[in-house]
């Protein structure tokens, strides 16, 4: 009786076992584990990712070489606007560094660019995550912020040997201080709690009383530089309705943000040179 | 192989006495269960009700001050502060807690922290930690106080605890983007008081203080544990005559509780009851910012009061004191020179300033001569010699060595306090202290502000006996002719006896709430014939030209003024009054300015009128951009 009556309780008692092991498991053991983890899926993850972009190569095989010369001349015409933007970039770098030497005023937050393939999406109602094909093998930091031509794309939160991962801007968890173009007072943005298959939204809080927004009127919004994280000037998105916060004191409402979010397949982390600076 | 049931006869009688027994013990427990759950159901539930719930109350935000065109003169600004949420830390404080006491045991001290010692070091160790995270963030070096910490446990366990207060905006930016969304540690907005133009008008607007028992009306829950936020309640100039008004309606919500007084999330579908804050009702002041600016521009740093009144509806315009002080910091406004103790800087000396009106009287004089028939327009006349007796008594002239011949509007124009003398002696001290009573100067004028003062002196016979128990000598008719001596009044009051004046009639009540609607005020009329009556404008519309009162004078602007000069104590006093437009009159002006400095000649056409010339090229710069109102109707007989 009693092997019958052990056969039928074994899968509890393997459980009650395993877990009494975790739980007698010294700390440091457990944080290896915990981290060894992410390490060990990194391979596969990276592998995965590898795969998708010979699947996407096959693909692009495919194309005709009318199709592909169009794509070359597309192309060329970007690259030259590309080229033009970069010399009107240097000459208003070479201006603003005339300003801070005539002014005095410390130099911005440096940041090194760091382009970076999408290996893996992992959006839920709670959070959406990005994980990067660049790690510590690239002196990726915790924190750094990561950008697409749209704007901002999130914050790095973990960063492993070749992978890192990032916390989108569209994540309730990410939160950043913001500001409307053309006005300097921060104001606070947060992710929202995002639909799949829906656009991509985020909320403020904290807007002066004076500035409206409507679906017909947005205001844009971008990153302050006040937070220390994130430079100046970078879209987030627009802001489509804005409503009084339940104090009277500010106002509150929603921000629209880029749909190419959930799609990016390439993007670029700002790695800040010093990072004490910031 | 025994048997593994046994079985037993129900009617086995051993058995009855157990069963009876159960049955007893079943039916204590049932009348137990009914007696509590039935009978007893309110005063458990209600007993619960106390245990597990804590309502906490959130004052609303106070309503916004404006100027007459809708320029916010008090506002409310967001006060952001960082703050823990202890009941988040419960576990690290228990944590915390066994680390301390470990340390002790393991080093073996013998006097170690009791229980209680060891809980406070505990948590405030915790917050510390929490506090560093924050000094990092922003470059400072705060620490926890236990005693704070512990107060705020025990007293208001429910509200996060505030670690730093009044952050500026980039240290509020940098800590929203640098805190995790989950943290204890969280960025709270709180409203408070905020005066764009620092110390305009703050002695009228006044400031708040903190309430820590904001009104909960309408709002259930007042039987259980409540949690107030601190509020704020008006304690001075408008903020506290319309502190009804301003204070908003208090919000709050009842949160659920475990045992141990921490905060249990509910889903947002299961949250008890809540209701958002309001805000107050705002104000409308008469005021007008770019006239009281000019005007507290004007009088620069010296000691005094400015007053300006629309004349048609009685709307105050500008009421300045100076020192004054920043509402923003409530520090006073003061030179190098000046002692706060000494400066009076809280006074507010257009209505509780208690000043000798000086030469501005002499309308009043004048006006009850030529309504006793003591001067006559056209026949009354002085050869001013500089002085004139009053019995053995030599009462002197601002221009020593005489003025001339002068006649009523001369004698306005520059001045004379010869003719004055003369016929205000004519005229006798009842008559000239009834006109001052017709012009509001025995009663407080019900502005409404907070402090106004009670008593204001007329000087008469009957007044000196009462009072001073003196009898009245003519020397005291003499100085009252001329404004000096015992009457005294506020600006407040001879701005709206000027305003009055302006209208032909007797009393002005003024108002600090703006109604463009507002009909014309009106009053008995001054009783005066129309001649009689112009012939004291034209004496001041000549002050005001090339009399005692032309460094007012404003171009393309008909002035109608009055110097005045009048000593209180050690103090000089600089007076002037002034309405314009003559032929359409609308702004009535008192100024009065203050001097100590020896060997000055304190003027009013030196002190006062740059004052006034300020007021009124504002007045005349704003007037030709809007329509003119619809001239005064006139009560002259």
């Amino acid at each position: 009786m009693l092997p019958k009556r052990f056969d039928q309780v074994s899968p509890f008692v393997t459980l009650g076992v395993i877990m009494l092991t975790w739980l007698l498991l010294p700390l440091v053991l457990k944080t290896f584990t915990r981290a060894t983890f992410f390490e060990i899926q990194a391979p596969l993850t990276v592998a995965d990712s590898y795969a998708h972009d010979l699947q996407d190569f096959w693909s692009n095989r495919l194309h005709s070489k009318d199709e592909l010369l169009q794509a070359g001349r597309d192309l060329a015409g970007l690259v030259a606007k590309y080229d033009f933007s970069v010399q009107q970039n240097q000459q208003l770098e070479a201006d603003i560094l005339r300003l801070e030497n005539l002014l005095n005023l410390p130099p911005l937050p440096a940041f090194r660019l760091e382009a970076a393939r999408v290996a893996q999406r992992d959006f839920s109602g709670w959070w959406q995550r990005f994980t990067i094909r660049k790690g510590q093998n690239f002196g990726l930091t915790v924190g750094a912020p990561v950008v697409f031509s749209g704007g901002v794309v999130g914050r790095i939160t973990e960063v492993h040997r070749y992978t890192a991962v990032v916390d989108l801007v569209t994540s309730p968890t990410f939160r950043l201080a913001a500001s409307i173009s053309g006005d300097n007072r921060p104001i606070s943005y947060q992710g929202g709690l995002n639909d799949s298959f829906k656009a991509p939204r985020g909320n403020v809080e904290f807007v002066p009383l004076e500035i409206n927004a409507t679906r017909n009127t947005p205001r844009r919004l971008v990153t302050s530089g006040l937070g220390g994280i994130f430079p100046a000037g970078l879209s987030i998105g627009e802001i489509t309705n804005l409503e009084l916060s339940p104090d009277g004191l500010f106002k509150a409402g929603d921000v629209q943000l880029d749909e190419r979010i959930g799609t990016l397949t390439e993007v670029t982390v700002l790695v800040p040179l010093n990072p004490e600076e910031l | 192989m025994s048997r593994l049931i046994e079985t037993h006869h129900a009617r086995n009688p051993r058995l009855w006495l157990f069963y009876a027994g159960i049955g007893g013990l079943m039916l204590v427990l049932v009348s137990g269960l009914i007696y509590r759950q039935l009978l007893k159901t309110n005063l458990y539930s209600g007993k619960e009700r106390l245990q597990n719930l804590r309502r906490v109350v959130v004052p609303g935000p106070r309503g916004y001050i404006y100027d007459r065109e809708g320029k916010i003169i008090v506002g409310n600004r967001p006060r952001f502060s960082v703050v823990l949420n202890l009941a988040e830390l419960r576990g690290e404080f228990r944590a915390e807690y066994r680390k301390i006491k470990n340390n002790y045991l393991s080093l073996a001290i013998t006097e170690r922290p009791d229980a209680d010692q060891l809980t406070r070091i505990a948590r405030a160790s915790v917050a510390q930690r929490y506090l560093d995270t924050i000094n990092f963030i922003l470059g400072r070096h705060e620490t926890v106080r236990s005693t704070d910490l512990t107060q705020h446990i025990n007293q208001t366990l429910l509200l996060p605890y505030v670690l730093l207060n009044d952050l500026a905006p980039e240290e509020y930016a940098r800590l929203i983007e640098r805190l995790p969304v989950s943290s204890p540690l969280q960025v709270y907005t709180a409203s408070t008081r905020d005066y764009p133009f620092g110390a305009a008008a703050a002695h009228t607007l006044g400031y708040t203080g903190s309430n820590n028992d904001p009104a909960v009306e309408d709002f259930e829950g007042a039987d259980l544990l409540t949690f107030k936020m601190k509020g704020s309640v008006g304690r001075t100039g408008l903020e506290k005559i319309f502190d009804e008004q301003l204070q908003g309606e208090t919000g709050g919500a009842i949160y659920l509780v475990d045992p141990a007084g921490y905060k249990v999330e509910l889903p947002i579908s299961k949250r008890l009851q809540q209701r958002r804050p309001v805000q107050g009702h705002n104000i409308i002041t008469s005021l007008d910012l770019d006239l009281q600016l000019a005007a507290e521009r004007a009088m620069t740093d010296r000691t005094g009061a400015a007053v300006a009144l629309d004349i048609r509806t009685g709307e105050v315009l500008v009421l300045a004191s100076l020192p004054s002080y920043d509402l923003n910091t409530r520090v006073p406004i003061l030179t190098a020179e000046q002692d706060v103790e000494k400066s009076g800087v809280w006074l507010n000396r257009a209505i509780q300033g208690q000043y000798p009106p000086g030469s501005t009287f002499k309308i009043l004089t004048a006006t009850a001569g030529l309504r006793s028939g003591a001067i006559e327009r056209d026949n009354s006349r002085i050869l001013c010699p500089g002085f004139y007796m009053v019995g053995n008594r030599r009462f002197p002239c601002d221009a020593r060595n005489g003025h001339g011949e002068r006649s009523l509007v001369g004698a306005i124009r520059d001045s004379c306090n010869v003719f004055f003398y003369k016929y205000g002696l004519e005229t006798g001290p009842d008559l000239i202290a009834a006109e001052a009573h017709r012009f509001g100067f025995d009663h407080k004028t019900g502005i409404e502000l907070p402090f106004e003062y009670a008593t204001p002196h007329v000087a008469s016979p009957t007044w000196k006996l009462a009072t001073l128990k003196e009898r009245w000598m003519p020397g005291d008719t003499a100085n009252t002719a001329i404004g000096q001596g015992d009457t005294l009044v506020t600006p407040l009051q001879v701005a709206c006896m000027i305003a009055s004046f302006a209208r032909g009639e007797t009393e002005t009540k003024p108002t600090l709430l703006h109604d463009p609607q507002r009909p014309a005020q009106h009053s008995p009329a001054i009783g005066l014939a129309a001649g009689d009556y112009q012939a004291i404008i034209n004496g001041m519309e000549q002050c005001a030209q090339i009399g005692t009162g032309r460094l007012a004078h404003v171009d393309g602007l008909r002035i109608a003024n009055k110097t005045g000069t009048a000593q209180k104590g050690r103090i000089d006093l600089a007076w002037m009054v002034a309405f314009a437009p003559i032929d359409n009159p609308q702004i009535a002006i008192a100024v009065v300015m203050e001097g100590t400095e020896p060997d000055v000649g304190y003027h009013g056409g030196t002190y006062a009128a740059p004052v006034v010339k300020a007021i009124l090229e504002a007045w005349k710069e704003k007037s030709e951009r809007a329509p003119a109102p619809p001239a005064v109707n006139f009560k002259v007989k």
